[in-house]
């Protein structure tokens, strides 16, 4: 290959003029395929999925007629819409919340090297190997109206317990089940970000004379404000688009009050062929996933800005 | 934490009216229900893994060939066109995948894509690139540029350099794509249910769970057996890799 | 050291290529490949999987039709979706339809999807072929009729409650109710599901179709709306929420749980279509099942129009390039005599002038059938009676409401909104 005479980098002037070109053509090897891939099929969706939302096309029929904006207008009054967007800002807050005080709790728990801590950080994040597709049945094999728990509050004579048929016991369930396959990896994430903390300067606030508390609150946490920002922007952007543990764990009910936005973007596109419609829940959902991991990252920065001052 | 795992473990070698009385206890152990769904026409079990296996290491290889070259490009070059390209590809860790999928369709569709093994590994692999991208780049900032230097001195062409000096040192990284992207495909579930749908006849491991018990959601000697041998391996797999899986998320997650 | 370069480029070529190799294994390009006169033909079939119409039996059926046409091969699809109704959008969006599809039947968006039929012969002897013509024009063939307004109920509660004749109109069906509750039974079986929706759908066509026997047209027509027309239902359904007559927790049983449940004896009564008759003959239980179709409002027909649907309807898409094969398998599947009593027998279905062995309980069936005055259609209805698609789910999720506290008024004007949505 002739490819190993080209100049190096940034180096000398006399190298430079002649086999820039084929430089030039090098870098278009290591960042085109990856480039035009990326392109085709992530961002010319995205551009579709805006053309789509201004049509009326089921799925399946040769000419969908362009509608302007109305399938927009008809988001501002869908009742649907406004309960799984609702009920997705809920699991999203609820859930980022119970993540990462869980998260942040255990890893100082198993912060440490131990065989117990080895041992307690497998148990707290296996949840996270399974699919939450399997963590779903699994729970409402265990939750339901006829599963485990149920059956056997019900031979001690007891009331069944609506976990998954009442629709705010549904909701709780929901992110529950949320918080627990998904918490470990937010340990994960926070002990790294500990590792990150200067033991020095928690010596240092020691020989202070600081408690442990206060160790914690003015050292440790000013320190693991990037982790923080991390771990918050993570959990939301996954939670905003919860939609495999809709389908195994309620599948979006009871009276449909647990459906996602996810879920019925999907719903409408397919079930009722209306594709136009679900594009514009989808570009809707896409835009707030987008603001709010904005929104986070820029509040987060300032109030760490706030603590370095 | 581990409740649920007893409780599909147990359940998984016992009969129904065994698991509806008493669901927490040992009962007459069975293997009749696990050898039921080992031979379910629904899904097949060994199967689902052979497929899914191969989406993962397809999905992998092509994600590092793809994503690790250009995150050398950008992380070296200080042009204002490649800091835009790394905002581009940034972008993407935002837009949800799933949702996406009804405009993929579209675009792989023309593609003579649909339903292919091959369109969707391929988008598989786009959804892993942008943030493969963004942990590569960030991880090479950090390999000294001397190294390259050294090596285009020596006569090294630009790609030389990278496979042979610059990508070895990047091991930890990689492992860290490669453990995120197993999970993620592996776990996938919209993606391989709508794009390789029912005409290519293939199930991962997912989709198969899917088809295999959300019709029968009230048997229990179906949907304990089937739900332990879609996890039990990967479970297996866990916790010898555990070391490796959780310091490589671990050192990714630090240095991004 | 060794270069990774030579190894990984060499790896990610041998995937690529061994991608290759498998994507002629998916069905891209099948369509041009698959010849359609001589050689081997493939019939792919989606169809609809439920625990009496597994997998295994699609298979074991249409294996003589194999065996009698060498030539055809057929391939059984079971949904990846929530059903065939979520599927078959998708694969239709993929660009990758099945030749023939099991469970819907045509509207006049799928219309435009599906083969015309009306030119076969054998088409318009089919049960139901002229209630689901759309305009004019057969699209859909069926292998029986399902009935769907039935009344199932447990023998020996009723013995104990002291109840010795089925009601005929709803209000003796509510005090029939009140004294089985009485008696310690929990009177109605419901769940969740499709269930909550169906089942009233159900209980009331009968009655509904007396006033409104054009009730699907005149909706459409915006002459009556499909809500407010159902709310004294509705109405009545939230009093037996209220006093007990159903599980307020009902919500949470699956399908299947709700079928086992009646079964099992802990439910006095279960409103259900001619299917359930497949999964009674199965059971095995310590008390006997009785049926009487739905009651009726005062001073009405009774036994009333019974819900009447069309069992194991079949299409085939226009896109198909096996035109030939799948009208072959369509017309066996809907006319040979052995895959018609074996698919009536599978799914609890019943067909004029199709004598098989019956249970009990479907001889009880088959009488309510042949006494009913018409069969109507029922929800989404079918043929020119056909709501927008989904409305059936849409229904049901508002009906659910009525156990989380909307008022009937609310539900109602949910399922308005709904199709105010759509037209």
């Amino acid at each position: 290959m002739t490819l190993t005479r080209v100049a190096p980098l940034v180096t000398t002037t006399v190298a430079r003029q002649k086999p820039r070109r084929r430089d030039g053509w090098v870098t278009a090897i290591m960042v085109g395929p990856a480039t035009v891939l990326y392109t085709v099929m992530l961002i010319v969706p995205v551009g579709l999925a805006l053309y789509l939302s201004l049509t009326d096309w089921d799925g399946f029929s040769a000419d969908p007629a362009f509608v302007g904006a109305a399938n927009y207008l008809d988001l501002l009054d869908d009742p649907d819409l406004r309960r799984a967007a609702f009920v997705t800002l809920l699991v999203a807050a609820a859930g980022t919340a119970g993540l990462n005080l869980l998260g942040l709790g255990f890893a100082l728990l198993v912060n440490g090297v131990s065989r117990a801590n080895t041992f307690f950080r497998i148990v707290l994040f296996y949840p996270h190997v399974l699919s939450a597709l399997v963590v779903g049945f699994l729970w409402s094999a265990i939750l339901g109206t006829t599963g485990a728990v149920n059956n056997l509050v019900t031979s001690w004579g007891g009331e069944v317990l609506p976990f998954l048929s009442d629709p705010t016991w549904a909701t709780i369930t929901m992110i529950a089940v949320l918080v627990w396959a998904g918490f470990g990896v937010n340990v994960v994430l926070y002990l790294a970000g500990l590792q990150a903390v200067p033991h020095s300067l928690i010596e240092a606030a020691r020989i202070d004379g600081a408690t442990r508390r206060q160790v914690f609150r003015n050292v440790t946490l000013p320190a693991l404000g990037p982790s923080v920002t991390v771990n918050i922007v993570l959990s939301l952007v996954t939670l905003l688009k919860t939609y495999d543990l809709v389908v195994s764990l309620t599948a979006g009910g009871p009276a449909g009050q647990t459906q996602t936005v996810a879920y019925l973007i999907l719903w409408n596109s397919f079930h009722d062929a209306r594709l136009g419609f679900g594009s514009a829940q989808s570009v809707l959902l896409m835009l707030v996933t987008g603001a709010l991991a904005f929104v986070v990252t820029r509040l987060r920065r300032r109030g760490e800005l706030a603590v370095h001052q | 934490m581990l409740i649920p795992l007893y409780v599909l473990t147990v359940n998984a070698f016992k009969g129904q009216q065994d698991i509806l009385t008493d669901p927490f206890g040992l009962g007459s152990l069975t293997l009749e229900p696990l050898g039921r769904a080992l031979t379910n026409p629904q899904f097949n079990v060994v199967k689902g893994y052979a497929v899914t296996l191969l989406f993962v290491v397809a999905v992998n290889l092509l994600s590092v060939v793809l994503a690790a070259p250009a995150a050398y490009v950008i992380a070296r070059s200080p042009k204002r066109r490649f800091r835009v390209l790394m905002l581009f590809f940034l972008a993407g860790t935002f837009i949800p995948g799933q949702v996406l999928v009804i405009p993929v369709v579209y675009v792989l569709k023309t593609l003579g894509l649909m339903g292919t093994i091959r369109g969707f590994v391929l988008f598989e692999t786009v959804l892993t690139l942008p943030f493969s991208i963004f942990l590569y780049a960030g991880y090479i900032a950090t390999v000294p540029a001397v190294l390259d230097q050294a090596a285009a001195v020596d006569g090294a062409g630009r790609l030389r350099t990278f496979w042979q000096i610059v990508f070895p040192l990047m091991r930890p990284a990689v492992a860290t794509m490669v453990i995120l992207n197993t999970f993620s495909v592996w776990n996938d579930f919209v993606n391989p249910q709508i794009i390789l749908g029912p005409g290519s006849g293939l199930y991962t491991v997912t989709t198969g769970v899917y088809a295999a018990v959300s019709q029968y959601a009230t048997d229990y000697t179906v949907v304990f057996p089937t739900l332990l041998l879609a996890i039990a391996p990967l479970l297996v797999f866990f916790v010898f890799m555990q070391r490796h899986i959780i310091s490589g998320l671990t050192a990714g997650s630090t240095k991004g | 050291m060794r270069s990774p370069r030579p190894f990984l480029a060499l790896t990610a070529i041998g995937c690529l290529s061994l991608l290759a190799g498998c994507g002629g294994g998916g069905f891209a390009g099948d369509g041009q490949e698959r010849p359609s006169g001589g050689g081997q033909a493939t019939v792919r079939m989606l169809v609809n999987i439920t625990p009496n119409l597994t997998q295994a039996y699609w298979d074991g059926l249409v294996k003589p039709f194999e065996q009698a046409n060498p030539g055809i091969d057929v391939k059984i699809e079971a949904p990846t979706g929530k059903g065939v109704a979520d599927t078959l959008p998708q694969q239709l969006a993929a660009g990758n339809a099945p030749d023939v599809v099991e469970t819907l039947t045509a509207d006049e968006t799928l219309a435009k999807q599906v083969l015309d039929l009306t030119g076969q012969p054998w088409a318009k002897d089919t049960p139901l072929a002229e209630q689901a013509k759309l305009g004019g024009k057969i699209y859909t063939v069926g292998v029986g009729v399902q009935a769907q307004s039935l009344v199932f109920y447990n023998k020996k509660a009723f013995e104990k409650a002291g109840i010795d004749q089925p009601p005929a109109t709803l209000d003796d069906f509510d005090a029939v109710m009140g004294k089985l509750k009485a008696a310690g039974w929990l009177p109605l079986q419901t769940g969740g599901e499709f269930l909550t929706g169906l089942q009233l759908l159900q209980l009331s066509n009968p009655s509904r179709a007396q006033t409104l026997p054009t009730w699907q047209q005149d909706i459409k027509a915006g002459k009556v709306k499909a809500g407010e027309s159902l709310l004294p239902y509705l109405e009545r359904y939230r009093t037996w929420i209220d006093k007990g007559y159903v599980d307020k927790n009902a919500l949470g049983m699956k399908y299947a749980d709700a079928e086992t449940a009646f079964l099992s004896g802990k439910s006095a009564m279960y409103v259900m279509g001619s299917w359930f008759t497949a999964s009674e003959a199965k059971s095995k239980k310590d008390f006997e099942v009785g049926v009487f179709p739905a009651p009726v409002d005062k001073g009405q027909q009774y036994p009333g129009p019974q819900g009447a649907t069309m069992a194991a309807p079949y299409m085939i898409l226009k896109s198909t390039p096996q035109k030939d094969a799948a009208l072959k398998l369509v017309r066996w599947l809907v006319t040979d005599p052995a895959a018609v009593k074996s698919q009536l027998k599978q799914d609890g279905n019943f067909r004029a002038g199709v004598e098989r062995e019956f249970t009990p309980l479907e001889k009880q069936v088959q009488q309510i059938l042949d006494g009913a005055p018409s069969g109507v259609p029922q929800g989404e209805g079918y043929g020119d009676a056909t709501l927008p698609k989904g409305f059936n789910a849409a229904w049901n999720t508002e009906v659910q409401g009525l156990y989380v506290g909307k008022s009937p008024k609310e539900v109602a004007e949910g399922v308005d909104r709904w199709l105010a949505g759509r037209s």
